[in-house]
C-alpha cells in the first residue's frame, strides 16, 4: 500500500480534475508493481511530443484521444491541458524537424497534424524545445532533484553526472508525473539504491567520442538487469561530450540507468567510494577486443556507394558544429549524398550568427533541428541505399528497420566518406590518421 | 503434469497459460518490436522474426531506449501484446509497462531461480499473476513434480 500525502489524497479524490486523477492512479498502479511504499516530487521532466510513429496503432485524428489512449492507457477522452505547476518540463524530439518536412520525404499534413500535436503539449505547459538534450536549452537537474525523462541517455546523465535522481520509466509515466508531479520513490529515487554493484576495469586507450561510444555498448551488453557499475581507468581528456556519448550508448545497450566513473562523477570520487563499503557481485574488463566486437556488431563489414550520412545524436552542441565545420572547411560533399548534421533549434540559430550555417551548406550538407532519422523512421531512411552515422545509438536503430548497409564511424570518417560518396575499408575504426 | 515450478512475486493478477518465448537479452526499446505485428525487429535479437503476441513473454528485465513501455502499449492496442510475461527482476521501464498492458506478471524470483535460464522458448507456462507461481511443462520431454 503506498502512503499518501495530503495534496495525493486531493487529486486522488478528483479535486484537481480527472486528468491529474489518472496520472496519478496511474503512478500508484506503477508504484505497486515495483514495490514502492511512497511518492516523490517531480520538478523536471521532458516528455514525449508529436505524433510519433508508434501512435499509428491509434486511428483518431483527435490529439485528446490519442494520448488519452496510448498515454494514459484509458478510453474515455480526457483533454492534454495541464501539467504540474512546480515542474519545469520540455519536449523531446519529435518525427518532424522544426521547420522543414519536403527534406524528409514528409506530407504536408503529417506536418501539420505533428504541429497539432506539439501545440496540445504547449498549452498544457510543456516548452517545445525538441531535443534528446535538453541540458542544451536549460534542463539541468541538480544533485538529490527528481526528475523524468523520456531520453534514456538522458536518465544514464542525469544519475551520474549530476547526480540528480531518476528512473527511465518510459513515455506514457514521464506524462503521468509531469502533470501529477509525482512518481514512485524506489530505485534511483532512493540514495541508498545508487552505490555500484560492478566494478568495470577499462585497459583498453579510450579517447575518441566513438570509443567513448563503444565502451558503452561493451560495458552494458553483458551488464546485469540493475546493475550499478563503477568504471576505472586512465582516462585522458575526460570531457562532458565523451560522458554523454558513454551515458547515452551505455543506457541502450542495457537497461543502466546510473554508472559511476570513479575520479569524474560526483558519487565516486574513487571506486571504494563508489561502492558505498558494499563488495561488487562482479567485475568486468574491457580490452580491445571487447570494443572491437562492439563496433563489429554495428558497423556493417565491407562498403559501397553511399548516399545518406548524419551527425549529431545526441543533438550536437554548439562546438560540435563548429568543429566540423573546421574540418568540412574548403571541402564538397559528393552531390549523391545527403549529408545533415542534428540540434536543437536554438543552436540552429547560433550556428547561423557564426556562420557555420553557411559553411556546412556551401559544402552542401544541412543542419535538421528537433529530430533524428531514427524517430523519422521508414518514410525518411527508406528512400536511401547506404546510411553512415557517427553515433552508435542512431546506427543500431536504424539497423533494426532497414536491410540497407548502415556504417558508423566518427565524425572525420564520416565527413571524408560524404565528400567520397563512397564508405571504404580506410573509414572503419580504428582509423589509422 | 508440471515439469517444475518457479515462484516470484506476482504483481497483475491472473491466471494465463501458453507458449514461452525467452528473450535472454531482453528485447531493445524503441523499435525492437513491430507493434502491429508483435514481430521482434532488433537486428541482433536471438528471436528476430519472431512474434511476441499471445505468448508468455520470458525477460530479465527491460532493456534500451526509455521508449520501452510505448513499444508494448501500442502492442496492447492492436492486440499484438503477449498474454502475461514473466521478469526476472522488475525494473522501472518494465514497471510502466506492465501497468499500461495490465497482462498477469510474475517478476522478482530468487537468484537460483532465473526464469531466463530455467524455461526456454517453446516450453509451456502457466502464470498466476496473484500467487507469483510459475509452473513450467518443458517442451518435448517427460516432466516430474518438483516443489
Amino acid at each position: 500500500m503506498v502512503r499518501l500525502d495530503s495534496y495525493e489524497k486531493r487529486l486522488l479524490a478528483g479535486k484537481e480534475g480527472r486528468l491529474k486523477q489518472v496520472c496519478l492512479e496511474n503512478i500508484l498502479r506503477y508504484a505497486e508493481v515495483l514495490g514502492a511504499e511512497e511518492l516523490c516530487e517531480v520538478t523536471k521532466a521532458t516528455v514525449f511530443c508529436g505524433a510519433h510513429n508508434y501512435l499509428n496503432v491509434e486511428t483518431s485524428d483527435s490529439p485528446d484521444a490519442v494520448f488519452s489512449r496510448m498515454n494514459l492507457a484509458v478510453d474515455e477522452i480526457i483533454a492534454f491541458d495541464r501539467t504540474y505547476q512546480n515542474c519545469t518540463i520540455q519536449s523531446c524530439v519529435s518525427p518532424c524537424d522544426q521547420y522543414e518536412h519536403e527534406p524528409f520525404n514528409q506530407s504536408g499534413d503529417f506536418f501539420s497534424k505533428n504541429s497539432e500535436f506539439l501545440e496540445q503539449a504547449r498549452r498544457a505547459g510543456v516548452t517545445i524545445t525538441g531535443t534528446c538534450a535538453p541540458y542544451l536549452t536549460g534542463w539541468l537537474p541538480i544533485r538529490g532533484e527528481h526528475f523524468v525523462t523520456t531520453e534514456s541517455g538522458v536518465t544514464v546523465m542525469g544519475n551520474s553526472i549530476w547526480g540528480a535522481m531518476g528512473n527511465s520509466d518510459g513515455i506514457e509515466a514521464a506524462f503521468w508525473s509531469a502533470i501529477c508531479g509525482r512518481t514512485p520513490r524506489w530505485g534511483n529515487h532512493v540514495e541508498e539504491n545508487r552505490g555500484a554493484t560492478h566494478v568495470v576495469e577499462v585497459k583498453a586507450p579510450v579517447n575518441s567520442l566513438l570509443e567513448w561510444d563503444l565502451l558503452g555498448r561493451a560495458i552494458g551488453d553483458p551488464l546485469a538487469t540493475r546493475a550499478v557499475p563503477v568504471i576505472s581507468g586512465e582516462f585522458q581528456r575526460v570531457t562532458f561530450q565523451k560522458l554523454r556519448q558513454l551515458c547515452t550508448t551505455l543506457a541502450i545497450s542495457s537497461n543502466c540507468e546510473i554508472c559511476h566513473l570513479a575520479g569524474y562523477t560526483p558519487e565516486a570520487r574513487n571506486v571504494e567510494d563508489a561502492l558505498r563499503g558494499g563488495k561488487p557481485a562482479g567485475t568486468l574488463v574491457i580490452d580491445e577486443p571487447a570494443l572491437q566486437q562492439a563496433y563489429e556488431a554495428v558497423c556493417d563489414p565491407g562498403g559501397g556507394e553511399i548516399d545518406f550520412v548524419s551527425l549529431g545524436c545526441p543533438h550536437y552542441d554548439i562546438d560540435q558544429i563548429k568543429r566540423v565545420c573546421d574540418y568540412l572547411k574548403g571541402k564538397r560533399i559528393s552531390p549523391n549524398v545527403h549529408f545533415m548534421l542534428w540540434t536543437v533549434y536554438p543552436l540552429k540559430a547560433m550556428a547561423d550568427e557564426n556562420g557555420y550555417t553557411r559553411i556546412i551548406e556551401e559544402a552542401g550538407g544541412h543542419i535538421y533541428t528537433s529530430s533524428c532519422p531514427g524517430t523519422m523512421g521508414k518514410v525518411f531512411l527508406g528512400n536511401y541505399n547506404g546510411l553512415v552515422f557517427d553515433s552508435l545509438k542512431q546506427a543500431g536503430s536504424v539497423k533494426s528497420d532497414m536491410s540497407k548497409p548502415v556504417y558508423f564511424g566518427d565524425v572525420f570518417s564520416c565527413i571524408d566518406a560524404a565528400v567520397a560518396g563512397r564508405w571504404e575499408e580506410k573509414h572503419r575504426w580504428p582509423r589509422s590518421r | 503434469m508440471a515439469a517444475f515450478t518457479l515462484r516470484g512475486r506476482g504483481v497483475i493478477p491472473g491466471i494465463v497459460e501458453g507458449e514461452a518465448l525467452v528473450c535472454p537479452k531482453s528485447i531493445t526499446g524503441w523499435g525492437g518490436i513491430d507493434p502491429q505485428t508483435g514481430i521482434i525487429k532488433q537486428y541482433d535479437n536471438v528471436n528476430l522474426g519472431k512474434s511476441i503476441m499471445g505468448k508468455i513473454l520470458v525477460m530479465p528485465g527491460s532493456k534500451g531506449s526509455n521508449g520501452w513501455s510505448c513499444y508494448f502499449g501500442a502492442a496492447r492496442v492492436t492486440g499484438a501484446a503477449p498474454m502475461g510475461w514473466i521478469f526476472t527482476r522488475i525494473d522501472s521501464s518494465a514497471g510502466v509497462a506492465t501497468t499500461v498492458l495490465q497482462i498477469p506478471t510474475v517478476v522478482d524470483f530468487p537468484e537460483d531461480q532465473d526464469p531466463c535460464r530455467l524455461i526456454s522458448s517453446g516450453d509451456r507456462v502457466r502464470l498466476n499473476g496473484r500467487t507469483g507461481e510459475v509452473e513450467i511443462f518443458k517442451s518435448g520431454g517427460v516432466g516430474y513434480e518438483s516443489g
